[in-house]
């Protein structure tokens, strides 16, 4: 038996490795594995008061900090029963969008191009490409931006609060967000065509799970039509190799992300970004986890178009700037949240003093973590023998990659 | 050019990716220093002897570890970056053993992964620069490097989060609205960007040092009607047991 262990994955967030194990000459099994120590996150926030909680949150991960903040305020606001105005939501909505900008573009211009073009990163490549690394840093920098109006912060602000915010955006403000989404879809359309032509690669997804509605939502959906709370079908279990967690949907392996979005919710993008998703729909339902980037891509494209929507209703309405007052009782809620790279789930009980006495959380690539493994074992059945070792073991790398897995999140643990 | 290499820990990631948002400024870094590794952002790795190492995170298992033993020991010059490395942040602040919170988490109080408490990298290693933050301002880290490629001793801050708030002019969240504050105790360098949101700070710095005064900060927020334990566990959000009264 030969153990190949790849050591720690380099363009990704966090760190993870894997070993692929070879017997006879075949690959026989492969464990992905997430090094990086726990953080007790839900040990964390325990008796703490319930207002402090999304700020906590946050620091699970930087990359959707707002992801985190927005689905711990969901949870909160449905224990004590707050319904929030039209207006905070789509505040909401316009950060998450943001944060979409930021993360994809981070994922496509920076980790995922240098594969494409052939870089070991996007500094070298540069040289030959700059445009499109600039592209990508303008798209990047302008979803930060709305992280920093509504969260608060481009990393971990804490603007973002039950019942509303701390802070509302300016008119000046939302007008240029309106403005800078127009500005830059035409560069978000040419990533579409650069991330179209990426080769098939790693497992095919034969289950779908995403939120109900694109951004958020009360319940999940499947590809088998089932709306459902996360705990009636998704089981997970702990592994001895690795800190984070592996889930199963029904018993079954399955992927969440920007591709089961696309292919669960295409009836819910924007115009330019559905006519994106019919023109490569064919191509996307194959299924293949390198379409993420893809999908990632269309998502672009929805984000900007989304954002200058949202801009202009909460422009033409006016913003009335007023939080809903938060009554303290006792009670149970989850927050579902579409985090850029797939369903993110806060789960709190609250005690009748405001303060938590149970979390869960569990988040995408946690979710992702037996589809991982899953692409990496057929990437790696496919592969041995054929290539060399080096690109045998990038092409592991890259179809890691193409989940955007973020580890940081994976090991904030998820209590039993 | 000097040597530069940038190393994760156990961390949310938001210290690299911060050093990512230097955008267009991280192309005059890279005129003074050479990355030879920072794996968020580069699969091009040299294991070499370093002028400066950025190493961001709190020492969670075993294999932080050894990484921090292996950066220290070969690298001229090391900051602590972030308040993970420099205090321990929110996980460093999780009270109870590693085999009690991996029982209450995996339901089993073995650890093949070899998980430690966390602990702040300055409680393992000496370090030359420790710039706190949850996340720090990114045009510290810039500055921090610029100070070191010209052979000048980066200056450390010293002021509380309250200086920078004045500056700006916001209202006092605390005095004036009775809102939770922990800027008089914390250390500033933010600009206050909290306050702008009109939320109090939350200490995300760490403990001003030497000058803070805890006990004062206690008793006001006390008056305003806040509960000892609940005043408690804010002061430690950050920062452990470091604030004491």
């Amino acid at each position: 038996m030969v153990t190949i262990t790849i050591g720690e994955f380099t363009r990704v967030e966090g760190n993870g490795e894997a070993d692929i194990i070879i017997e006879n000459g075949e690959v026989k099994e492969v464990k992905l594995k997430i090094v990086e120590g726990p953080r007790f996150f839900e040990l964390l926030t325990l008796g703490r008061y319930y207002y402090d909680v999304p700020d906590l949150e946050a620091r699970i991960c930087a990359i959707c900090y707002l992801s985190h903040s927005v689905a711990s305020v969901l949870g909160i606001e449905r224990a004590f029963n707050v319904e929030v105005p039209r207006e905070v939501m789509l505040l909401r909505e316009l950060g998450l969008l943001g944060e979409f900008l930021e993360s994809h573009a981070l994922h496509l211009y920076l980790l995922v191009a240098p594969d494409v073009f052939g870089y070991p990163d996007a500094i070298k490549m540069a040289s030959k490409h700059g445009e499109l690394v600039k592209e990508g840093l303008s798209i990047k920098a302008f979803g930060n931006y709305i992280r920093e109006v509504i969260g608060g912060r481009e990393i971990h602000g804490i603007n973002v609060k039950p019942g509303g915010f701390g802070r509302y955006p300016t008119i000046e403000e939302l007008e240029k967000i309106e403005q800078n989404s127009e500005a830059l879809l035409r560069f978000a359309k040419r990533a579409v065509n650069v991330f179209a032509d990426l080769k098939f690669y790693g497992a095919k997804a034969e289950h779908f799970v995403a939120t109900n509605s694109y951004l958020y939502g009360d319940k999940l959906i499947a590809c088998d039509e089932e709306v459902f709370d996360y705990y009636e079908h998704i089981e997970e279990k702990t592994l001895p190799y690795s800190f984070a967690k592996q889930s199963k949907y029904k018993g079954d392996i399955f992927m969440v992300g920007a591709l089961p979005r696309v292919m669960l919710k295409s009836e819910q993008l924007t115009p330019l970004a559905k006519k994106l998703f019919e023109d490569h729909r064919e191509k996307l339902s194959q299924g293949y986890v390198s379409l993420n980037n893809l999908a990632q891509a269309i998502e672009l494209v929805y984000a900007l178009e989304k954002a200058k929507e949202i801009a202009r209703e909460l422009l033409d309405k006016g913003l009335s700037c007023e939080n809903v007052p938060v009554e303290v009782q006792e009670g149970e809620g989850i927050g579902y949240v579409e985090a850029p790279r797939g369903v993110l789930i806060h789960h709190y009980k609250i005690d009748s003093k405001g303060n938590i006495s149970y979390s869960n959380i569990i988040t995408p690539t946690a979710l992702n973590h037996a589809i991982m493994e899953l692409s990496l074992y057929e990437e790696a059945k496919k592969n041995y023998g054929s290539l060399d070792e080096k690109t045998f073991v990038q092409r592991l790398e890259e179809t890691v990659r193409a989940f955007d897995p973020c580890i940081s999140c994976s090991v904030h643990l998820v209590k039993l | 050019m000097l040597k530069l290499g940038v190393f994760e820990l156990t961390d949310c990631g938001g210290c690299a990716l911060n050093i990512l948002f230097l955008y267009e400024k991280l192309f005059d870094i890279i005129k003074f220093y050479e990355i030879k590794e920072f794996h968020m952002a580069s699969s091009f790795k040299e294991h070499d002897h370093l002028d400066v190492a950025i190493i961001t995170g709190t020492v969670s298992c075993q294999r932080d570890l050894e990484l921090l033993k292996r950066v220290r020991n070969n690298s001229n010059y090391v900051i602590a970056l972030g308040t993970c490395a420099t205090h321990g942040d929110v996980q460093g602040s999780v009270e109870g053993s590693i085999r009690e919170k991996l029982e209450k988490v995996y339901g089993s109080r073995a650890n093949p992964m070899k998980a430690l408490d966390s602990k702040p990298i300055v409680e393992y290693v000496a370090v030359d620069y420790a710039l706190p933050g949850c996340p720090y301002d990114k045009d510290e880290v810039y500055q921090v490097l610029m100070d070191i490629a010209k052979g000048v001793e980066p200056p450390k801050k010293d002021y509380p989060v309250c200086i920078e708030c004045k500056l700006n002019e916001y209202e006092c969240v605390l005095i004036k609205r009775g809102i939770p504050c922990l800027g008089p105790i914390t250390l500033g360098g933010c600009n206050a960007i909290c306050v702008k949101s009109k939320v109090g700070c939350i200490g995300c710095r760490g403990p001003l040092p030497k000058e803070a005064n805890p006990a004062s900060e206690f008793e006001i927020l006390k008056e305003l009607g806040y509960d000892e334990e609940y005043i408690r566990k804010k002061f430690k959000t950050f920062a452990r047991g470091e604030l004491r009264w």
